[in-house]
């Protein structure tokens, strides 16, 4: 490692930035035309035998005029704000419950050997097989005839967190394996119970993994549109998915809002993220308790 | 030798439980089954008399239609009142307060309603040359009311409806005989009692014995049981074939006898709701034999695998406790109390809210439930595993025609084939990317390395929905970004979705795009988990940088990798938007995956068993997947 | 982390407290799936029914086109849902089949208001003889052109053939005519004007017929021999190439106006005949919306008198004007402010020669298999004779398979 630091990582920086300008070229098609204040998506304009030159001009994302109408027009015309609302209390309490129960059932799964916990554990993976173009109405059956829960915030976050727990026990657990027995085997000969050391030794070793499954419970629910729609019998109780789904489909689409639309609710991701990669960094990791 | 000692050594909990539990669930079916053998015979005499008076009224005026049923309705106490509905109009009624004929009122609406449904349900049948529309509708009502409805001809055509309510008394039935249960219970505890078990053998002749014991006394209650169902089968077509007959005696001393009486015909007075004559009795009123012996082996086949799996249950619970697993299992319980409570309240909300679903979808696989029969009862769409046999026995995967042998797309092995490329290469992609960004990111000293961070994710952060779309628009052959690069540098632009290989291609790439950012943020987490001082260490003694990876970060890595693969192999396999968005299957359905194709029987062709039965499939192929995983990850397992 | 869960708690709770007490007013719920102008349009007309109807509350509930339909099967079967639902007519034999769904109206429905409707909307809204809806507005495509480019609209074939060739530059992208020609729905307009049919008055499946192959024939001949659209057509091309200018007429219908760039100064026209079919003019299919009282309802007689409103006079012109739809009721076109109307007034001159597109359950299938006929066919992989066979074979086993019999 020491060689590379002196290096400056010219090499490493210029194969990453090559790669993100890749990778974000399609992101940036969708900024231009957000920006347009157009609604269809620009064409590639070329004179006849167009040289080297006027092809590259003609594949960059760049909008024709700037405009800000789509996003003023997305923020104004329906209760985009109320729903960006909804979304965020919908998506951080399925974060909450979700990775909460995930905690400790992983916990569980990584630290007792009982009967059936294999059985468990593959239970939780099965959960995720089934194709769910077939679940919406069983769903509804539980959600809205049986729990009586249709247009609230509680019947989503149930279903959106029992749908990402899956991925959060497992991950979890895997991460809990790294962290060595012996810390906790030392706490239980100083009279710690299983509770403290879950919540104070545990859990903040395990900060990396809860990031990254705080992030995709987040994502789970942020990005739902069909359960969304079906169950909230009122437009003050949408989410942004849902909202953003008004401007396309069916006959015509205003892909120009859409875009516009998409950005906005992007940007508490990016926000969110900004927040947990901190834990991805450095922190104190298993290795340095030891 | 204390008490629990003792029961461990004898079969007696294990006979108790396991015949209690057969009991309870035979003795419930047959119940139930009876139950639906009297509304069945409540039906069928309702419905023979109401074929009667239509057959009766069919080719009279207004003035004898209404005379006739009159004289009927008075002249049998059960038939409460009869309605005759001509479009609007109320043509006859038997009810003095009716005043027929007249206009029907707004609060009538369901009898015209019901009109056009009746109408539309003969002529669907007449016009598609199947039959699968009930002509004849029943309501029972509250106190023991039974409505019938049904079309009422005239001159062979449809001219409205005829409603009859009739008062029908519960037939009076023989009661099950409860002491047989007491009896059976009561002979396996002693048989259990007898026996000595040992448990150390696995073949102890004492445990074969009382399987045995169990099942001879389980099959001998439901052979009674089943016996008893047929008795009362044969008597109640009887009881029909005597209604029948006084019946017909008493339209034929009215003179309105439509029907003629000789062995040959049909009795197209004993119908089943779609009209046809149920071939049991004859129009002579004498029962057919083979008619009632198909009748029996119906109700006996459809019997016969609930019965078994009753029998299979109860065994199950029987070995459970002869083998000790039940005992076992509670010492278990008790034990790991503590780890049963942690993992509770996420399996509770599983178990709700996602294995519900699954019973919904697998049962719904054994139906042939579509969108025109969804309506029917369910028993009545129970097909069993035909559905399974129409998908895994269609060996037409490829077709020889003159200019060679060409694919069939729409077999489901090829879509399964494709599946598993699209799912291996999709996740090989995603997996190889991610890691490679994750190490790059995680050189220390790097700088930028939030802003890389952050932008790397945007594939994942905005709605794929609008990416798709630009992936979709990039790849277009004349005005896509792709063909222009490619020309950019003096190469052929291509046509993306004609090919099956570049259309995979395009799915490929969109899908690729949107997973790196997912596992290179799983793997930036799980590099986290690395303690620093190995690396140290390792460099101290001289490892190269790939023998670092080898020995130390790859095996590392796997418990947080291990899990990530397997769910992402499991989330591509089920990856339905990217597909639907962006290839659409082209070119010609080549490029389906499992689930985009059950999607389209699903909500193109409406065929919701059949799409249930492809998902049942995929969950079982994803499953088998899923148990080797574990398998071979489980040997991995740190500690 | 414990004090998040109670947070949870407490907040369920409340939910919960605040979904029981609220009072449950009697009131007619209504959805759609409008945005923009016709969303505050059919609010508006909803306020306009409160107003004349005192003590009756109506609610409207939009929700997105894509989710709509699932909404719709989910809860009206299970006795939840609205009291009056619009959809267009496609679906409409799908729910009827099912159940449970559509409260048919036929009975509520006197003379005067079956005949308040243009000529075939009401044979949108009949299933097997029975009305189940009332409609409300229709959607065609028809001939949308930049006046920059062109003229004149043409009026036969022939005229669009020879004006589309001088308008079209393929190397530079630019082309006389785009339409989404692969789409099936799209493609119905020439497939009428030859008199093909998808099924004939018994629901007989009677696709695979050489007026069907005629007209895609005369397809390929304006893709390939005359060279006048582009390639890999969409709804997202065509609009995109329209806005910039790059073709000069497009056959699209009216969700397509919202799209036009304000830049770009167009002009609608009736579709042109078609002279290979014996002069027969192109008859787009027509999509119809209707207003539905849900099988569901508790109070299904005033929900008719709500829908029935919703296809009036004075609703519709509403409608029209302030949402842009092209209303169902015929009085209204008498109207001077819609009669003077360019956009409303193509729409309803395209009417004189369109029909209503079937309203089978069974119409369902056929999207998929004909439109990858007609991709095999442009790609060049496939005859038109081959294609709509094989298509025709794949639809007629979807329905054998759903019409079992039992």
């Amino acid at each position: 490692m020491a060689e590379l630091k002196t290096k400056n990582h010219i090499w490493l920086h210029i194969g990453l930035i090559s790669f993100t300008l890749l990778a974000i070229y399609p992101v940036l098609w969708v900024l231009a035309l957000s920006f347009s204040g157009q609604q269809s998506v620009g064409l590639i304009d070329l004179p006849q035998d167009p040289t080297f030159l006027e092809r590259l001009r003609a594949i960059l994302p760049v909008p024709e005029h700037w405009s800000v109408k789509n996003f003023t027009e997305v923020w104004t015309e329906q209760q985009f704000g109320r729903w960006l609302w909804n979304s965020v209390v919908i998506s951080l309490m399925t974060t909450l419950l979700g990775v909460f129960l995930a905690c400790t059932a992983a916990y569980a799964f990584s630290r007792f050997r009982f009967p059936g916990r294999n059985l468990s554990m593959l239970a939780f993976l099965v959960s995720q097989m089934f194709p769910g173009t077939l679940m919406l109405i069983p769903l509804f059956i539980i959600i809205v005839k049986q729990l009586e829960l249709g247009n609230t915030y509680i019947g989503l976050v149930i279903v959106y967190a029992t749908t990402s727990i899956p991925f959060c026990v497992w991950m979890l657990k895997g991460y809990f394996d790294t962290i060595p027995y012996d810390i906790e085997e030392s706490a239980l000969i100083d009279g710690a119970s299983r509770m403290t050391i879950f919540w104070r030794i545990i859990l903040p070793l395990a900060k990396p993994a809860i990031a990254i499954t705080a992030l995709f419970s987040f994502m789970t629910a942020w990005n739902e549109f069909i359960l969304a729609s079906v169950f909230m019998e009122s437009e003050a109780n949408y989410t942004a998915p849902v909202g953003l789904r008004f401007f396309v489909g069916g006959f015509s689409s205003q892909w120009g809002y859409f875009a516009a639309g998409s950005v906005i609710v992007s940007l508490p991701v990016v926000a969110l993220f900004l927040q947990l990669q901190k834990y991805l960094i450095s922190g104190l990791t298993a290795g340095s308790v030891k | 030798m204390n008490i629990t000692e003792h029961l461990q050594r004898s079969a007696a909990l294990g006979m108790g439980i396991g015949m209690l539990l057969l009991l309870v669930l035979s003795s419930w079916m047959f119940r139930s089954e009876e139950l639906d053998l009297g509304v069945q015979q409540r039906e069928r005499s309702a419905v023979l008399q109401a074929n009667a008076l239509v057959l009766a009224v069919a080719d009279t005026d207004a003035v004898a239609t209404g005379a006739r049923v009159r004289l009927m309705q008075q002249q049998n106490p059960q038939i409460e009142s009869v309605v005759i509905i001509a479009g609007t109009q109320m043509l006859a009624s038997t009810r003095a307060e009716d005043a027929a004929p007249r206009q029907l009122r707004r609060e009538e609406k369901p009898l015209y309603d019901l009109s056009n449904l009746i109408r539309t349900a003969r002529e669907t049948n007449l016009g598609e040359e199947v039959v699968r529309k009930k002509t004849i509708q029943i309501d029972e009502l509250p106190k023991g009311r039974l409505v019938v409805t049904l079309p009422y001809l005239s001159g062979g055509e449809y001219a409205g409806i005829l409603q009859m309510q009739f008062l029908v008394a519960k037939a009076a039935r023989e009661s099950g005989s409860g002491y047989m249960s007491v009896l059976l219970l009561f002979a396996a505890l002693l048989v259990g009692a007898l026996l000595r078990l040992n448990a150390e053998k696995r073949f102890d002749p004492a445990k074969l014995l009382a399987l045995a014991a169990f099942l001879l006394l389980a099959l001998f209650y439901q052979q009674q049981g089943q016996e008893r169902l047929e008795r009362v089968m044969m008597q109640d077509n009887r009881a029909i074939a005597a209604q029948y007959l006084a019946a017909a005696e008493q339209y034929d001393r009215l003179g309105y006898l439509p029907l003629r009486r000789d062995v040959a015909a049909a009795n197209l007075w004993d119908t089943d709701h779609y009209q046809r004559p149920r071939g049991i009795i004859a129009a002579d009123g004498s029962v057919v034999a083979e008619g009632e012996a198909k009748q029996l082996a119906q109700r006996a086949g459809f019997m016969r695998p609930i019965l078994w799996s009753i029998d299979l249950l109860a065994a199950c619970v029987l070995l459970l406790f002869i083998y000790g697993y039940a005992a076992r299992a509670y010492a278990a319980f008790r034990k790991h109390l503590d780890a049963y409570l942690y993992v509770a309240p996420a399996m509770i909300g599983m178990l709700v809210l996602v294995f519900f679903p699954f019973s919904y979808g697998i049962t719904l696989a054994f139906t042939d439930t579509t969108l025109f029969n969804e309506s029917l009862p369910f028993l009545d769409r129970l097909i069993g595993w035909g559905n399974f046999r129409t998908i895994l026995g269609d060996f037409n995967i490829y077709q020889e025609t003159a200019d060679g042998f060409i694919w069939n797309y729409q077999n489901f092995y090829w879509t399964l084939m494709v599946t598993i490329i699209w799912t291996v290469t999709n996740v090989t992609v995603g997996v190889t990317v991610g890691f490679m960004l994750a190490m790059a990111l995680n050189t220390e000293g790097l700088r930028g390395k939030a802003i890389y961070r952050v932008l790397l994710i945007l594939p994942w952060a905005i709605p794929n929905y609008i990416t798709a779309l630009v992936w979709r628009g990039m790849f277009h052959p004349q005005f896509g970004v792709i063909n222009q690069v490619l020309q950019m540098f003096g190469m052929e632009p291509v046509s993306w979705f004609d090919g099956v290989f570049s259309s995979f291609i395009t799915g490929l790439a969109t899908n690729g795009w949107l997973s790196f950012p997912f596992m290179m943020v799983v793997i930036l987490g799980a590099l986290q988990s690395i303690p620093k001082d190995m690396y140290e260490a390792a460099e101290v003694e001289g490892a190269s940088r790939w023998q670092r990876l080898r020995y130390i970060t790859l095996p590392l890595l796997k418990p947080t990798l291990i899990p990530a693969i397997v769910l992402s192999v499991v989330w591509t396999f089920n990856m339905f938007n990217i597909i639907f968005l962006v290839s659409g299957g082209e070119p010609a359905g080549a490029n389906e995956i499992l689930v985009t194709k059950a999607y389209k029987i699903a909500f193109e062709q409406y065929q919701y068993a059949y799409a249930a039965a492809y998902s049942t499939v995929i969950f079982m192929i994803l499953l088998v997947y899923g148990f080797f995983q574990t398998r071979i990850t489980k040997a991995t397992e740190s500690f | 982390m414990k004090q998040p869960l109670r947070i949870i708690l407490v907040a369920g709770t409340l939910l919960m407290a605040g979904l029981f007490t609220a009072a449950q007013a009697a009131e007619l719920v209504l959805w759609h799936a409008y945005r923009g102008a016709e969303k505050s349009a059919i609010e508006k007309v909803a306020k306009m029914y409160e107003a004349k109807m005192p003590g009756t509350k109506v609610a409207t509930l939009a929700i997105p086109y894509d989710a709509y339909a699932d909404k719709i099967t989910a809860s009206v079967p299970r006795g939840k849902g609205p009291d009056v639902f619009i959809y267009a007519q496609d679906r409409l034999g799908g729910w009827i089949e099912s159940g449970k769904t559509v409260e048919p109206v036929g009975f509520f429905m006197d003379e005067a208001t079956q005949k308040q409707f243009l000529p075939g909307m009401l044979d949108a809204m009949t299933y097997k003889g029975t009305v189940y809806g009332l409609p409300l507005n229709y959607k065609s495509i028809t001939l949308i052109y930049n006046k920059a480019l062109v003229k004149t609209p043409p009026r036969t074939s022939t005229e669009l053939v020879k004006l589309a060739k001088s308008l079209t530059h393929a190397d530079s992208g630019r082309y006389g005519l785009a339409y989404w020609y692969t789409n099936f729905y799209f493609h119905a307009a020439l497939m009428n004007a030859y008199g093909g049919r998808v099924f004939d008055k018994d629901g007989k499946l009677v696709l695979n017929s050489k007026e069907t192959v005629a007209s895609i024939k005369q397809m390929m001949k304006w893709y390939k021999q005359d060279g006048i659209m582009p390639t890999e057509p969409s709804e997202t091309l065509v609009s995109s190439m329209f806005n910039e200018g790059k073709v000069a007429m497009v056959f699209n219908g009216p969700w397509f106006i919202g799209e036009i760039s304000p830049s770009v100064d167009f002009g609608l026209a009736v579709l042109p005949v078609i002279d290979e079919a014996g002069k027969k003019p192109m008859r787009p299919w027509l999509t119809i919306e209707g207003a539905y009282v849900s099988a569901s309802s508790k109070q299904k007689e005033a929900a008719y008198d709500f829908a029935k409103f919703l296809a009036s006079e004075e609703a519709g012109l509403v409608l029209a004007l302030e949402g842009r739809q092209l209303h169902t009721n015929a009085a209204i076109y008498k109207d001077a402010r819609v009669s003077n109307d360019v956009v409303l007034k193509a729409f309803h001159e395209q009417l004189s020669s369109a029909e209503p597109m079937p309203n089978r359950a069974e119409m369902t299938m056929v999207w998929s298999p004909a439109t990858t006929a007609m991709n095999k066919v442009v790609k060049g992989n496939a005859t038109p004779e081959a294609a709509i066979k094989e298509a025709s074979k794949a639809v007629q086993d979807s329905i054998n398979a759903l019409r079992k019999g039992r």
